[in-house]
This record gives structure tokens, C-alpha cells and sequence, in this order.
């Protein structure tokens, strides 16, 4: 199969993946139960007395009460988080599953920690960072570019 | 998601492991399959080129969530298979889903605060599997039990090779 066929067929298989991204976004709502935090900013005593799931950053950190900051489509809303009993820094990332009150407050069931702080965070990107290093260079010790075909060949083969 | 180089080492024992029983499966395949744990990871993407701004440039709000479930797999394993030759294409298809694949169920084994792991199943469900919550991406010991598991898995290789 030559080269611009290949192109072809690539340009379909991107264009299928073009569909996906707008579909799931469209249809984001079939697969999360609970308010995004734009939605909940947009219209937060509509939410009032429902058990949600946030993932928000801390802001601050005051005995059993955490402050979080959440995000979405480029809007935040700030959260005061009772009942947290759980170590984390400012910085760090918590998932919060609980009961929203009135003046945003959250009573929480269950708080996961993600990062405990935002070094948690840079931790995982510089471990990616190697696996994808290393993976490059055991994948190139057993294929090479064929510069003629455009594939990729096995060097022993 | 739990690290890369976690998801790379476990896929690497877990193919390796298959190649006791498949012949053809030589280090060489088991590098490609290792590949296809990276593809969740691309949605990672966003950090680059923000969904939100892409989607108001093209005039339709998208989001790059499909690239961590089964649909995003399939059809990015299908770009990189085409990165080889066409004789190779279904081994390279099968390999790479199968490395995505084990990646998505890795990640669902993560911690949710409400017990219920992403949708990875979409586009074929929107069902939410629970999770048994056994780690945080950010925990190093999932790189200890990662690394613990592929040495095993190298040595016994070895010495299969060997003997």
C-alpha cells in the first residue's frame, strides 16, 4: 500500500477520532452523575442538598476544614470542605464525595487524596518522563525507519 | 493514571509472560505491544493545546476524554499499526490494543472518592466499573509493585532462555 493511501487511511481514522472528541463532549453528561464545577458556579443553590463529586485544588488547609478551588471550561468556584480528615498541603489535589450545603460548603463522606502536595504532581510527570525516554530507546534497538517505504522495519528482519 | 513507566513495566510482563505460550511473540513484538500503554496517556495533550481554547478556534466545544477509553485506543492503535509494514498490520493492531487495554483497566483500578472508576468502556458504554481503589497515580509504590513484578517476570524469562 503506498504512502498517500496510507495518508488516506489515516485521515480517516483521525477524522473518526475528530468525532469522538466532540461527541463525548456533547454527551459528557451520560457518563457523570454529578455537576461540573462551571455548572455548579453558574447555579450553586440549585445543587444544594445533592451528594456530588469534586476534584478540586487545595487552597488552604484549617484543622478538619480544607478550602479547594475546581475547575472547569475555564470557570472556578471555591469550596469549604468539612470534615476532611486527611493530610494534604495547599497545592496538592483532593477528590471530595459529599453533600453540598448552603454558602458553599461541603460536608465530605470521602476524601481521596490524589497529589498531597504539587510535588506529587511533578513526581509522576518526571517518571512518565523516563518510561517514555526509556521506551524510545528499547523500541529503536528493535525497529528503524525504512526511509524508502515510510514503515517502520525490524533491524534483525 | 498511574505513571507511564508503571503502565510500560507491567505491559512489559504481561507480554512477556504471553510469549512463553505464543511463539512469534519475540522481544521485538512485545516492545510494540508496551507501545500501546502510552495511548491513555495522550490525553494528557490538553496540557499543550487546551481542549476548551481548541474547541472555541474550530467553532465546537470537543474534549480529548475519548483518548483514555476503548474508542480512543482503537483508533489510535489503527494510526500507529499503519506506521508499519501492511503484513504487519494486525499483529501491530492486536499488540498495541492489547497494551492500551491493560493500561485503561490499570487506570481503573484507581481510587474514586464515590468507588466508581471513569467511563473507559465509551464509546461502547457509559456504564461507570467500580473500582477497588487500590492506589493514587501519584503513589511511588505503584512503580515499587511494577518494578518488583517485571524483574520476576525478567529473571524467570531468562532463565527459560537459557535452560
Amino acid at each position: 500500500m503506498n504512502v498517500w493511501k496510507r495518508l488516506l487511511v489515516a485521515a480517516l481514522l483521525l477524522t473518526a477520532l475528530g468525532g469522538l472528541f466532540v461527541h463525548e463532549d456533547a454527551t459528557a453528561d451520560a457518563r457523570t452523575p454529578y455537576p461540573e464545577p462551571h455548572e455548579l458556579a453558574a447555579d450553586y443553590d440549585g445543587y444544594v442538598g445533592e451528594t456530588v463529586l469534586v476534584f478540586g485544588t487545595v487552597t488552604g488547609v484549617d484543622g478538619s476544614e480544607i478550602r479547594i478551588e475546581a475547575e472547569s471550561e475555564g470557570v472556578t468556584i471555591d469550596l469549604r470542605v468539612a470534615s476532611a480528615s486527611t493530610a494534604v498541603e495547599p497545592g496538592g489535589v483532593v477528590q471530595v464525595y459529599g453533600e453540598l450545603r448552603p454558602g458553599q460548603q461541603m460536608v465530605a463522606q470521602n476524601v481521596a487524596v490524589v497529589n498531597d502536595s504539587s510535588g506529587a504532581e511533578w513526581y509522576k510527570y518526571a517518571v512518565s518522563a523516563v518510561g517514555a525516554l526509556g521506551f524510545l530507546v528499547v523500541f529503536l534497538r528493535q525497529w528503524r525507519l525504512d526511509r524508502e517505504t515510510w514503515t517502520m522495519e525490524a533491524r534483525d528482519g | 493514571m498511574a505513571d507511564l513507566l508503571s503502565h510500560l513495566l507491567v505491559a512489559y510482563a504481561l507480554f512477556t509472560v504471553a510469549s512463553w505460550r505464543v511463539r512469534w511473540l519475540d522481544h521485538r513484538w512485545v516492545v510494540v505491544g508496551m507501545g500501546g500503554v502510552a495511548i491513555p496517556d495522550l490525553v494528557k495533550v490538553d496540557i499543550v493545546l487546551d481542549a476548551d481554547a481548541a474547541g472555541s478556534a474550530l467553532g465546537i466545544p470537543l474534549s480529548y476524554a475519548p483518548l483514555s477509553t476503548v474508542g480512543g485506543v482503537l483508533l489510535v492503535a489503527g494510526l500507529i499499526a499503519l506506521a508499519f509494514e501492511r503484513d504487519n498490520w494486525r499483529r501491530v493492531y492486536g499488540l498495541v490494543v492489547a497494551g492500551g487495554l491493560s493500561a485503561l483497566v490499570g487506570d481503573g483500578l484507581r481510587v474514586y472518592a464515590d468507588g466508581r472508576a471513569s467511563a473507559w468502556l465509551y464509546p461502547l458504554s457509559n456504564w461507570r466499573p467500580p473500582t477497588p481503589s487500590l492506589y493514587v497515580s501519584s503513589d511511588p509504590l505503584v512503580l515499587v509493585a511494577a518494578l518488583v513484578v517485571a524483574a520476576v517476570v525478567f529473571a524467570v524469562d531468562r532463565n527459560r532462555r537459557t535452560t
